[in-house]
């Protein structure tokens, strides 16, 4: 009986009954949220972000780098291009100039943290590897590898640690200009090494 | 009452937290985290003295015969006169061309080992990977054909390069010592075994990093040898292999890459020897040869390549790479005793130095390329008085650096050879840099053996491949 009398009523003209504004109110939200969604996935995927990074082609290891940073200990650490290593016994990164001794004592060593780790791998050859923890950044050990050996041993910014201000405050003070902004997706830049064993490592 | 139990537990309470207190101070150890950095913790295992039995010379291979009516000679290391200076009248040219005349190349071990020249034949002291032997090769200067091998298997890991030594050669002899040591003496004319020292059995020499640098000495019938180890410096009559003369090595002094060279001091003719340790002069005539007439430790870097270079009244300047810069000092003798004084010594970016080749000594000037630690002036090839090695006069500049590559002069010019194969022709001046051309002889790396010349040829290598260029002007 009620039904029939429903259906019988008079159809008003009116703009939205109360029901129907908030169902269409979900929908234009849910419609906004995905489009939102789907604008920042977008957004993240075709925009380019930026982080700051240091030229090791352009780096002179003037040490600032341990001691104009942010984060304490500096958010630049020595990063070791295995492919350029040439697993010396005398590693001019490891060892000081005047070392008399080759070996592990800490008179001999050239990084004033003890930050690199020296590995036997078999006569004559070793292996150094970066305690990360450890490395304050100074670019003693990098300047020795440049200087005396292959290079292998680079500064980089760690993206892991490093706070990406808008203006780094290491940046301001480089004296060889070394750094710069990179695409976040090549945020680290090896010297001497292929685009593809730089994306491996 | 109340009060009284108050200050009961109140003064228990401090004496507990005192007592905690001083027991956690006590035993609290600031330093737990910390590792003492001592020898050892790279886990390498004692030195295994290798037992490998290496029979020196046993092996000869003969390919081809030459008669040859070329006579120009290139024997030893930096040349007959110790100078690296080419004498011949021969004149060579200034410039490329359409190209360099390149006579022959041949596919070496990998290495830095640089030839000997006489009369139309090439000796080089080889190492063949895949047979794992030192070998001796004997080419023709014309064509590259290679005539004869003398080898000997002995096992040598790729270490930045094996080979490395310039054999020494006269009319009977030819000498040379191999990566680990081993030195043979070969007749040059046939190939034939004379004899064989394992300079590591016979005196406990250390072999030195990255494998023997020191290049032999032939003086008169004697071979000059420094093992280092239980002997310093050795003469060996070259046609039986005994032992002559030895000087003992007090200090313990060790083998090093620098090159035995000579000096005569007031009529006095000596042996100059830069060992890993110090630098000494040693008697090389009289009753007294063999006797160590002076030493200095004033110099003595952990790793010393280039060779003393000797200079006028006593004066001796010695360079040496990784930091160690270069000292100039002066030997003077005094009714039979001689003193040692320093007259400069510095380091990399303060003067004129070089990390692997022996510097020039030309008209007066020294000349070297500048190591990669010189600072602003790093490998540019550049020029200073002898007497004051501080006082650049002039530098190639900031376009014209070079590498590690040797540097020799011949016919008035410089043969610069960067690392990676490119020669750099530039006038021989003492008063500025003057290029000629330049051209890529080598699509190569490490190109650090030193050149030879003879009869308008220029030989040089990089780290695998020998190449003879024709340099004679039309």
């Amino acid at each position: 009986m009620a039904k029939e009398k429903k259906k019988n009523l008079p159809i008003q003209k009116v703009g939205l009954n109360r029901r129907g504004f908030i169902d269409r109110g979900f929908r234009f939200s849910i419609g906004f949220a995905l489009a939102g969604l789907v604008g920042v996935l977008a957004k993240k995927s075709f925009s380019k972000e930026y982080v700051w990074q240091l030229d090791p082609e352009k780096c002179i290891q003037c040490g600032r780098c341990a001691t104009e940073c942010i984060m304490t200990p500096s958010a630049v650490k020595c990063f070791h291009v295995y492919d350029k290593c040439g697993y010396c016994d005398l590693c001019g990164g490891y060892f000081r100039p005047e070392a008399k001794k080759l070996t592990t004592a800490a008179e001999n060593q050239l990084c004033p943290t003890s930050a690199i780790e020296r590995r036997f791998i078999e006569e004559p050859f070793f292996e150094y590897h970066i305690i990360e923890e450890l490395c304050n950044g100074c670019g003693k050990c990098v300047k020795g590898c440049g200087a005396f050996g292959n290079g292998s041993l680079q500064l980089q910014v760690n993206h892991r640690l490093c706070d990406n201000c808008n203006e780094c405050a290491i940046a301001r003070v480089c004296p060889a200009d070394a750094f710069e902004r990179v695409p976040a997706d090549k945020a680290y830049k090896f010297s001497g090494i292929t685009k593809d064993e730089e994306k491996e490592s | 009452m109340i009060k009284k139990n108050f200050i009961g537990f109140l003064l228990t309470l401090i004496i507990f937290i005192s007592i905690s207190s001083f027991v956690w101070w006590f035993t609290y150890n600031p330093v737990k985290d910390l590792t003492a950095s001592v020898p050892g913790l790279d886990n390498r295992p004692p030195r295994d003295e290798s037992n490998e039995i290496v029979n020196i010379g046993e092996r000869f291979d003969e390919y081809s015969t030459l008669s040859s009516n070329l006579t120009g000679k290139w024997t030893r290391f930096r040349g007959a006169d110790y100078d690296n200076i080419n004498k011949e009248n021969i004149p060579l040219i200034d410039n490329w061309g359409d190209g360099p005349k390149i006579e022959w190349t041949v596919d070496l071990g990998e290495g830095h080992a640089a030839p000997v020249i006489y009369n139309g034949k090439v000796y080089i002291l080889d190492y063949n990977e895949l047979r794992k032997r030192d070998a001796l090769r004997c080419f023709s200067l014309k064509t590259g054909e290679e005539l004869w091998r003398r080898s000997y298997n002995v096992h040598v890991k790729r270490n930045h390069g094996m080979s490395r030594t310039v054999p020494a050669i006269n009319e009977k002899y030819i000498l040379t010592i191999g990566p680990r040591c081993h030195v043979m003496c070969t007749d040059p004319n046939n190939g034939d075994l004379l004899w064989g020292i394992d300079l590591v059995k016979e005196y406990n020499t250390e072999i030195p990093f990255w494998y023997t640098g020191q290049c032999p000495m032939i003086d008169g019938d004697l071979a000059i040898l420094a093992p280092g180890g239980t002997s310093l410096i050795i003469a060996v009559d070259l046609a039986t292999g005994k032992v002559v003369w030895e000087t003992l090595n007090p200090d313990n002094w060790q083998m090093s890459h620098s090159s035995i060279m000579p000096m005569t001091l007031n009529g006095k003719k000596m042996y100059v020897y830069a060992a890993v340790g110090g630098i000494c002069g040693i008697s090389a005539e009289g009753d007294d040869r063999g006797k160590i007439l002076w030493k200095t430790i004033d110099f003595s870097p952990t790793v010393v390549a280039p060779s003393p270079l000797i200079l006028d009244n006593g004066n001796i300047f010695m360079t040496a790479g990784y930091g160690a810069g270069a000292i100039l000092f002066n030997v003077a003798e005094n009714n039979g005793a001689y003193s040692v004084k320093v007259i400069q010594k510095y380091i990399p970016k303060d003067g004129i130095g070089s990390e692997q080749q022996t510097p020039l000594l030309f008209n007066g000037r020294m000349f070297a390329i500048l190591p990669k630690d010189a600072g602003g002036m790093r490998n540019q090839f550049v020029c200073c008085d002898p007497n004051d090695g501080k006082n650049i006069l002039w530098t190639s500049g900031k376009e014209d650096r070079f590498g590690l590559g040797p540097y020799a002069i011949a016919d008035g010019k410089f043969f610069i050879l960067n690392d990676d194969g490119t020669l750099t022709i530039a006038k021989a001046s003492t008063e500025r840099f003057i290029f000629l051309d330049k051209a890529k002889i080598i699509d190569g790396m490490d190109a650090w053996g030193p050149l030879a010349f003879a009869d308008g040829y220029l030989i040089m290598r990089d780290s695998k491949t020998m190449v003879c260029l024709n340099i004679m002007k039309d």
